[in-house]
């Protein structure tokens, strides 16, 4: 199945959101995914790309479009620039054709920590020019010299109240005994095994160098209770029609649910871990530097407090945070609150190992 | 052919259709053009890819013997796509044979269902099955409240639940050439056989099952070459755990950008599927298969 990244389905979520829910999440999970296929042919965007200065931003469309274009290009265009979105989704396979085809049209990706693992090696994207990308309003663990911070997101743990009594942990997700039932988890070691880890006794701030080891085996004790989500909307079926009794999501599916099932579902981010979402630049990328101007001016804090409100990305500027409504805080991960009980992904240790254990985690659950 | 009043004309108009062959040729030249640069080119890309990334050589084919986890999952393909076969066809030919023993009027309303799930889009069924056989689903409730089964039974998130999910797509595709091999059988072999003595059953055992033969042959190299690829429905039935070779490739291609496995897994689908049809081209008549015959 066509695995999700976070950023792929904020734009659904946010559909989703906009459009009331349905119980058709499925469905749209499973459209997402016949349509990838041949979403590989190269998107569009070429002749937009090639006028003047205009730089062309791509994320995974639906209504995360709009919200980019309240948060972002109206800001942007406001300081003289133009940015233009591009709802074509970046995959990495995407970004790789057009830089070995040299036929770049894309200036901004909506990606992640496993884009910089898989591209960075291939020599497909630009470094970041701290010169111009001020280093001051974003935390600096998350500026990489490929890709830098543009919101933050969380994977946690959510539980169905109706099964679950009490507040369970991380180590009360691998026991059967104690909680029986079944659980999901994403189809991708990121995250999952830190998540793992944590639930196995390492302290949230010694995860690294991950024990990939440690983690498989962890995660092998509860294998047949265990069911694997690819995209969001997934996540959010399986928890909210009783499938599964806990589950590892993404913060904002998380939202979603409580406010959905009255509270029935809900979520803690103690123990969670808090990963960056990145800008990535295609190498040769047609705006140049003005790309970086772009990334620049979505740094304000105003429009990345849109961002959360709309679809609850959590804003990677630390200026932002005395910004954000009351309302709104404890649903967002970079909340210095929030931060405090998670722990921080590490970009060195997935460059270094993210595709060979990947494909471990893949054989593990499908063997 | 009489002398022809312009022997100009006629030199020119002979040596165009001087050869059958090269008027042959040029007809089919445009339709060969197409395939080649929009076809042939592109799987020629993928088989050079195979052998060419990252490095030139058969390292990419070496991990068909090396590497465990690109085994297990071809052992996986091979065995959901077999039980998927073999599963199709018992109940495919249970569906021909009933349809080519009904009513002209029977046979109309019963072809309407077998073909309108065709035209059901394969993700729709899947989620129609996901209502069916999910934990508190249609199935489940109905077996609990009968007091058929105490805890709901595991339908879905696994092999079975792909392998529910996969012969329902596959039927039609089943049915059709059993359906028309079985139309061709002469029944007066049968009353024959019956007039002979033989009992109901021997002369289906002995008579009509051997004529069936290659439709039910046919029916399943179609069915397997298409379980073979199969994407959708394992993925969204299996519960993540089901991996088979099309998920794979698509890993290796969007996601880990691992080409040359990913070109090289492509490869050897594409000469599995290659042999199996030179396989079948011997046992049945190809163009009648497919319908153009």
């Amino acid at each position: 199945m066509e695995k999700q990244s976070f950023a792929e389905d904020c734009g659904v979520l946010a559909t989703e959101i906009g459009g009331g829910q349905t119980r058709r999440d499925l469905i749209r999970s499973a459209l997402a995914l016949g349509v990838a296929p041949a979403a590989l042919a190269l998107g569009s965007g070429a002749a937009r790309a090639q006028a003047g200065k205009e730089v062309v931003l791509v994320n995974y469309g639906g209504v995360a479009m709009k919200a980019f274009d309240e948060a972002y290009v109206k800001p942007f265009a406001a300081q003289g620039g133009k940015l233009v979105l591009d709802g074509s989704g970046p995959l990495n396979g995407k970004i790789l054709t057009m830089v070995q085809s040299r036929h770049v049209t894309w200036d901004i990706c909506d990606a992640g920590i496993t884009t910089l693992a898989e591209l960075g090696p291939h020599n497909a994207l630009e470094k970041i020019d701290y010169s111009i990308v001020d280093k001051t309003k974003l935390t600096p663990e998350f500026a990489y010299e490929e890709g830098v911070v543009n919101y933050m997101f969380s994977s946690v743990l959510a539980w169905d109240k109706s099964k679950i009594s009490g507040e369970p942990t991380l180590a009360d997700f691998f026991d059967t005994k104690k909680y029986p039932g079944r659980r999901m988890m994403r189809k991708d070691s990121q995250a999952m095994l830190e998540l793992a880890l944590i639930a196995d006794g390492v302290p949230r701030d010694k995860l690294y160098p991950l024990d990939v080891k440690r983690a498989f085996a962890k995660i092998a004790t509860i294998k047949k209770d265990l069911l694997f989500w690819s995209s969001g909307s997934e996540s959010q079926s399986l928890m909210r029609d009783g499938e599964c009794v806990m589950g590892l999501l993404w913060h904002t599916r998380a939202n979603v649910l409580a406010d959905e099932t009255q509270g029935r579902v809900t979520y803690t981010f103690k123990d969670g871990l808090l990963q960056p979402g990145l800008w990535v630049v295609p190498k040769g990328n047609p705006a140049g530097k003005e790309a970086m101007r772009a990334i620049a001016s979505m740094q304000q804090p105003e429009g990345q407090i849109k961002l959360l409100a709309a679809m609850g990305n959590g804003p990677s500027n630390p200026a932002a945070d005395a910004l954000v409504p009351p309302e709104l805080k404890q649903k967002n991960p970079s909340d210095p609150a929030n931060a405090a009980v998670q722990a921080k992904i590490d970009a060195a240790w997935y460059k270094a190992n993210h595709s060979k254990t990947f494909q471990n985690f893949l054989d593990l659950i499908s063997s | 052919m009489t002398a022809p009043a312009d022997p100009a004309r006629s030199r020119a108009g002979r040596s165009l259709l001087a050869s059958p062959a090269a008027r042959y040729w040029l007809l089919i030249a445009p339709a060969l053009l197409l395939m080649g640069v929009f076809y042939f080119y592109p799987i020629g890309r993928v088989l050079w890819m195979s052998v060419t990334v990252p490095a030139a050589g058969f390292d990419n084919y070496a991990l068909l013997a090396s590497s465990a986890s690109i085994q297990r999952m071809l052992w996986t393909t091979a065995r959901i796509s077999v039980l998927t076969t073999v599963l199709t066809l018992l109940l495919a030919y249970i569906v021909a044979y009933a349809l080519v023993h009904s009513s002209a009027k029977a046979q109309r309303w019963m072809f309407l269902g077998v073909l309108v799930p065709l035209w059901i889009s394969v993700l729709v069924r899947a989620f129609a099955w996901f209502v069916l056989l999910r934990r508190e689903g249609l199935i489940n409730a109905a077996l609990m409240a009968t007091g058929v089964t105490d805890s709901p039974l595991n339908l879905i998130w696994n092999e079975t639940g792909v392998m529910i999910g996969m012969v329902h797509y596959m039927l039609p595709l089943g049915i059709l050439p059993i359906f028309s091999n079985m139309r061709d059988i002469d029944q007066r072999c049968i009353a024959a056989a019956r007039g002979l003595g033989a009992s109901r059953f021997e002369a289906f055992r002995r008579v009509f099952l051997p004529l069936s033969l290659p439709g039910v042959v046919g029916a399943g190299i179609l069915v397997f070459i298409f379980s073979l690829g199969f994407f959708v429905t394992p993925a969204l039935l299996g519960g993540g755990k089901t991996l088979m070779i099309a998920e794979y490739i698509k890993v290796q291609i969007l996601e880990v950008v691992r080409w040359g496995v990913a070109s090289m897994l492509a490869a050897v689908l594409l000469i599995v599927i290659g042999v199996l049809l030179a396989m079948l081209s011997r046992l049945v008549n190809l163009r009648k298969l497919f319908g153009a015959g």
